[in-house]
């Protein structure tokens, strides 16, 4: 068997931004039916490379080779049409528009006078999407649907579209699990048809389970290509972040430290009750001082909606919080952040930051009314708890002044955590703490996690990564469809109980036959 | 979906009009502006010698009568009279137009039914239209627009209802679509306010013209009639500006005080309407300037600007007669009688200076 | 670390593009100042440069608002409304005096901006429907309340509007004082810094406990005061309350002066001495283009081109 084409090559390939060198000389090959992995820290480079290869960005230096001829995209539209379809992190599809619209967007089919054949368009994107597991009508606006959902379209979208190579940026960060799986045959279907994919995610798991080939991006230079086999976890790790292999291993997994000392048996948080129309049905939960209770379930089981009812984002039906023995007036966020309730959101980019804000406003966003005398700023207390803050986390920025918008994911995560650490709350709901961020911020923030537990904080902890869960938590109480189904304590917290619970009484195989309608 | 979106828009609207309506009843109960004592507000239009004559028609000017318009004759006394108003009466020739119109129909025993197009065009359309499912037997318009009047022109031709239109032309055919144009002759009264410009000027020096709003036939001709009239008498009166005021009282203040800080030569100021006039006057004074330093002409003969003559800040103002009543129910008298009627009637204009201003007074509106 | 911030450009035009929305402002202020001095006659002069503030502090005031309102990516179509309806408040009530006029004025604007606020922060309309709505309802209340031009001779009114202290006339002084005010209120009050906030990014400002609903409506209040202080000033110096064509399409000049000046319409950020210098450079433009007699059709133009210079400028430069 002749060995598989080599369809992309990438030579030499430089992009400087003003006052950054993104990307160094990096050299890329990908062959026909491999599936690549991409890998890096954020700020390693992996975004400006896809950029570039798919044409929004044009390269300072380097040569682009695409089925045997140097090519140079002016833009996407370009690259999909010669064959490199991208998926991005944030579905870019057209929310208003049917799903089938999306699906055939540019492409439609048309009827011999020329108009949409909607019958065809609708008919086919049915055909299509049953394959990638998703079951839902059409003709349904695509915002009607869930995020996993919607990026299946996407997928199904780009690579119906003929292509050779199609690019994935973090496809799974918003896909529940059994969304993974239906994601990962169809990558493996499309290797078996030649297609080059190159996939770029955090999730080791996930490499190790679709990619032969990995190339490792740091700091805008290739610092390792070749088989993935060849390179075991850990490695890999000591290659990303370039730190020593003994201190990786010694460090282990995660960050947390696994117990904590329950600093006072009476609950600071007790939820009880929590019912939301169509959402939560009944939610009942306990946070100690000095506990990590985790939240667990598949997406859309209720955990942010848990989060959010309980820091007074969602209105309840029924149901009361109390915090530290005090009643909390229901659905205001302001009532709940002065009980002491902090919540880090899951969708930190439009929920948490303000992106436009400095690191400096956006530590002292919520506590500026304590720093302020007659409505007038303290502008030396804000420096104060910002320096404090900074330090104490580790925030690194270029100066307070830099926009958040501008950070990388770990470190913005780290400015709202320092936000809600300037309010001295209570309880700390945390949604997705280390969702996109990279290695090392992970680390870190899972680090504080424990510390702030060791002070005597009550924290309820949501993750999809179930290795963090399992290591972070006291507890883990696990939520179905709104409602509470199980709790796991001490010993119990293991991965096999936890899958076990989540999955309830139905076997994992049933499953698959429910459509991917809701994420 | 879509209903949903469109709630609030609907839910804005109503709370805005709940709202002005409420405060508009509250705010007038205990409202009292500096003229409450006086009687200022006397009713203008029906003051004494001021009603409004044709200029004689012109030789081989062109007619019209009932027979070849293909009307029915009828009796002036007991018809009913639809007129179609375009703008608000919220300016004094509005007000003074409509109110001939009422006057002159009382007079005669007519029955006039009125609507106002509130400058919107389509509403004028369903005006008229109304107005013609009420029973007018004859209409008198003032046009919003010149164009799309179609629709309203079959409708009125299927009844057979005579249409008279007053201070804008539309565009159709006389004595087919319409009976008779009535209006004043705007190139006329540039050239009449060239007139007392080189009067009061002597007929030398500069001088700044503040124009209507741009894309308007009275600005185009009260602004030709002016500059043929300068270049036929006085070539000596040169016009060095030509800046739109929108006619409207602040604009003409604000152009003003441009124009004398760039040109301190100027020696007049001709304003197409009477309230650029008076920003002018504004102007003026802000400037420090004393009444009579720079001649100012205007057009349009309200009250206001004719006390600007008394009080010798305006050398003079040419009328444009808004009181339409008179010669519009007489040209329709005259012509269900089965008499002709000229296709387009001019209107006679009277003017302002200092010599009748005082006098005149009471007859501007 | 940098991934984010990096755009499509190319360094020297990203660098050129910066450089002209946050500085293009004061460079074209500049320039036609130079520009006139050489070639207009009289332009240097006290009086002239006088003319000009005078003209353009109305626009300045109502703009100071619009950024705010700008600033928590929203709009207010109805500023110019809230001018007319100033003027026929300030003549309907000028009877009782100045004061209790002006007292009156004040409660009238203020309800049009509560409802303005309100239907924004509670009811959940777009700012550009909530305020067309008021903008249509304002000047038809002003209308109801005062169907025609009113001259007006309150001698305290008339020194409002053309007396001065030192040869600084009123106006100016007020729009000054204003602008310091609002500059100051931006930058150094949580009132500012929670404005910009919630005009960056709404759903964070309330997850982080912000009072979202009661900033919106203070800002919708105090932009209709500001417009209403523009329209007492604009009526002062005509002598002449004029309900129908006072602050005619003043929206959209103030709309204008606030993009120009480098405030972006996404919200989240508000650039007050921009402002400011936006509004002078549209004032100078028109001056400049009357003053040579050229067709107030080039106006239009001129101004169209300054707004899609600084649309060009600004878009490099968008939230995210």
């Amino acid at each position: 068997m002749a060995p598989p084409a080599e369809v992309l090559a990438v030579r030499g390939l430089s992009k400087t931004f003003p006052g950054v060198r993104a990307l160094d000389d990096v050299e890329l090959t990908v062959h026909a039916g491999e599936v690549h992995a991409l890998i890096g820290e954020n700020g390693a480079g992996k975004s400006t490379l896809i950029k570039l290869l798919t044409g929004v960005y044009r390269p300072d230096a380097g040569r682009i080779t695409f089925q045997g001829r140097e090519v140079s995209f002016g833009t996407p539209l370009e690259a999909q049409k010669a064959g490199i379809s991208t998926i991005y992190q944030e579905v870019n599809l057209i929310p208003l528009l049917s799903v089938a619209r999306n699906l055939f967007l540019g492409r439609e089919p048309r009827t011999r006078l020329g108009l949409l054949d909607f019958a065809r368009m609708h008919r086919e994107a049915d055909e299509i999407l049953s394959t990638y597991g998703v079951r839902v009508d059409v003709r349904q606006s695509l915002r009607t649907l869930g995020v996993g959902a919607q990026q299946m379209v996407a997928l199904a979208r780009a690579v119906a579209t003929d292509a050779r190579v199609v690019v994935m940026d973090e496809p799974t960060s918003s896909l529940e699990p059994r969304e993974v799986e239906t994601l990962f045959s169809v990558i493996r279907r499309l290797r078996d048809q030649g297609i080059a994919v190159i996939y770029v995610s955090h999730r080791l798991d996930e490499l190790y389970a679709v990619c032969s080939k990995v190339t490792v991006l740091r700091d805008g230079r290739r610092v390792h290509h070749g088989d993935l086999a060849d390179l075991d976890r850990i490695d890999l790790v000591s290659t990303m972040l370039g730190r020593e292999l003994g201190e990786v291993r010694e460090e282990g997994q995660t960050k947390f430290s696994g117990d904590h000392q329950i600093a006072d048996e009476q609950p600071v948080l007790s939820a009880r009750e929590l019912s939301a129309r169509h959402r939560l049905h009944g939610v009942s939960l306990d946070v100690r001082p000095g506990e990590v209770v985790g939240l667990g379930g598949l997406l859309g089981s209720g955990r942010t909606e848990t989060a959010k009812a309980i820091s007074g984002s969602l209105q309840l039906s029924s149901g009361t919080v109390t915090v530290a023995g005090v009643p909390l007036r229901g659905g205001s966020t302001p009532a709940a952040i002065r009980a002491g309730v902090s919540l880090l959101p899951e969708d930190r980019k439009s929920e948490g930051i303000v992106p436009g804000l400095s690191v400096r406003e956006n530590i002292a966003l919520a506590v500026l009314p304590r720093l302020s005398r007659f409505g007038l700023v303290s502008e030396s207390r804000v420096d104060a708890i910002v320096d404090t803050f900074m330090e104490r986390l580790r925030i690194k920025a270029s100066s307070p002044h830099q926009k958040v918008g501008e950070l990388s994911g770990g470190n913005q995560q780290k400015v709202l955590l320092a936000r809600w650490l300037a309010m001295n709350p209570k309880v700390l709901l945390l949604d997705e703490p280390t969702r996109g961020i990279d290695v090392g911020a992970k680390a870190e923030v899972q680090k504080l996690v424990d510390e702030l537990a060791a002070d005597g904080l009550g924290v309820l902890l949501i993750s999809s990564d179930l290795e963090e869960l399992i290591e972070g938590s006291d507890r883990v109480v696990v939520l179905k469809d709104g409602a509470v189904v199980g709790e796991l304590t001490g010993d119990e917290v293991t991965e096999d109980r936890l899958m076990r619970t989540i999955a309830g009484e139905t076997p994992p195989r049933d499953t698959d036959e429910e459509a991917v309608t809701h994420g | 979906m879509q209903r949903t979106t469109h709630r609030p828009h609907f839910l804005a609207r109503s709370v805005a009009v709940a709202l002005a309506t409420a405060v508009a009843l509250t705010a007038t109960a205990c409202a009292k502006s500096e003229d409450d004592a006086s009687d200022k507000k006397q009713s203008a239009s029906s003051a004494a010698g001021a009603e409004q004559k044709a200029v004689t028609p012109k030789p081989g000017s062109k007619t019209c009568t009932i027979d070849a318009y293909g009307a029915k004759k009828l009796d002036l006394k007991g018809a009913t009279v639809g007129f179609s108003q375009s703008e608000k009466e919220a300016n004094p020739f509005r007000i003074a137009e409509t109110q001939s119109l009422k006057d002159e129909a009382q007079k005669r025993g007519v029955k006039l039914l009125t609507a106002n197009a509130q400058s919107q065009f389509s509403k004028q359309i369903t005006d008229v239209q109304d107005l013609l499912a009420k029973g007018a037997d004859l209409l008198v318009v003032a046009p919003l627009n010149s164009d799309g009047w179609d629709p309203v022109l079959q409708a009125a031709a299927a009844k057979k209802v005579p249409i008279v239109t007053i201070d804008r032309k539309i565009n159709a055919e006389a004595c087919k679509d319409y009976v008779s144009f009535i209006a004043s002759d705007f190139v006329e009264q540039g050239r009449r306010a060239a007139d007392q410009m080189i009067e009061a000027t002597g007929g030398k020096g500069e001088v700044a013209i503040l124009l209507g709003a741009a894309g308007n036939n009275v600005t185009t001709e009260r602004t030709k009639g002016f500059k043929e009239r300068v270049a036929e008498k006085a070539p000596g009166l040169k016009v060095v500006a030509e800046q739109t005021g929108d006619f409207a009282r602040e604009k003409g203040q604000q152009v003003t005080e441009q124009l004398i800080q760039s040109n301190p030569g100027i020696k007049g100021v001709y304003a197409e309407n009477d309230e650029m006039g008076l920003g002018a006057v504004a102007a003026l004074k802000g400037a420090g300037k004393k009444a009579g330093d720079i001649k100012i002409v205007t057009v349009d003969g309200t009250r206001n600007a004719v006390q600007g003559i008394v009080d010798g800040w305006i050398s003079g103002v040419v009328e444009s007669n808004p009181r339409f009543g008179p010669l519009a129910f007489e040209t329709l008298d005259t012509f269900t009688r089965g008499e002709p009627v000229a296709q387009d009637i001019i209107i006679e204009d009277g003017t302002y200076n200092a010599d009748n201003a005082k006098q005149d007074i009471g007859k501007a509106f | 670390m940098a991934e984010a911030a990096l755009r499509t450009a190319p360094p020297d035009r990203a660098r050129l593009l910066q450089w002209l929305q946050t500085y293009g402002v004061y460079a074209g202020v500049a320039l036609l100042l130079v520009v006139n001095t050489v070639i207009t006659p009289h332009f240097l002069s006290a009086e002239n440069f006088r003319t000009q503030a005078v003209q353009v502090a109305p626009v300045v005031i109502v703009a100071l608002g619009m950024a705010l309102v700008i600033g928590t990516e929203g709009v207010d179509l109805s500023v110019g409304a809230v001018m007319a309806l100033a003027a026929s408040v300030t003549a309907l009530y000028l009877g009782y005096g100045l004061l209790p006029a002006l007292l009156a004025v004040a409660l009238f604007a203020a309800g049009v901006g509560f409802a303005n606020g309100a239907l924004v922060a509670f009811v959940g309309v777009q700012p550009i429907v909530a305020t067309l709505a008021l903008m249509v309802g304002g000047r038809g209340l002003a209308l109801v309340l005062l169907p025609q031009l009113e001259d007006l001779r309150n001698p305290q009114l008339a020194s409002l509007g053309s007396g001065d202290v030192l040869g600084v006339p009123y106006l100016i002084l007020i729009a000054a004082v204003l602008a310091l005010l609002v500059a100051f209120v931006v930058r150094r009050t949580t009132f500012g810094r929670q404005l910009l906030a919630i005009g960056d990014s709404r759903p964070a400002a309330e997850l982080a406990g912000l009072p979202v609903r009661r900033v919106l409506i203070v800002v919708y209040v105090v932009c209709a005061l500001l417009a209403a202080v523009a329209g007492v000033l604009a009526t002062a110096r005509l002598q002449a309350s004029d309900p129908t064509s006072l602050g005619n399409l003043m929206e959209l000049s103030a709309i204008t002066a606030v993009v120009v000046g480098g405030t972006p319409l996404t919200g989240g950020r508000v650039n007050i001495a921009g402002t400011v210098a936006g509004a002078v450079l549209i004032q100078l433009l028109t001056a400049t283009l009357i003053k040579h007699d050229l067709p107030p059709s080039w106006t239009q133009i001129a101004q169209a081109v300054v707004i899609v210079c600084a649309v060009y400028a600004a878009r490099g430069r968008g939230k995210r």
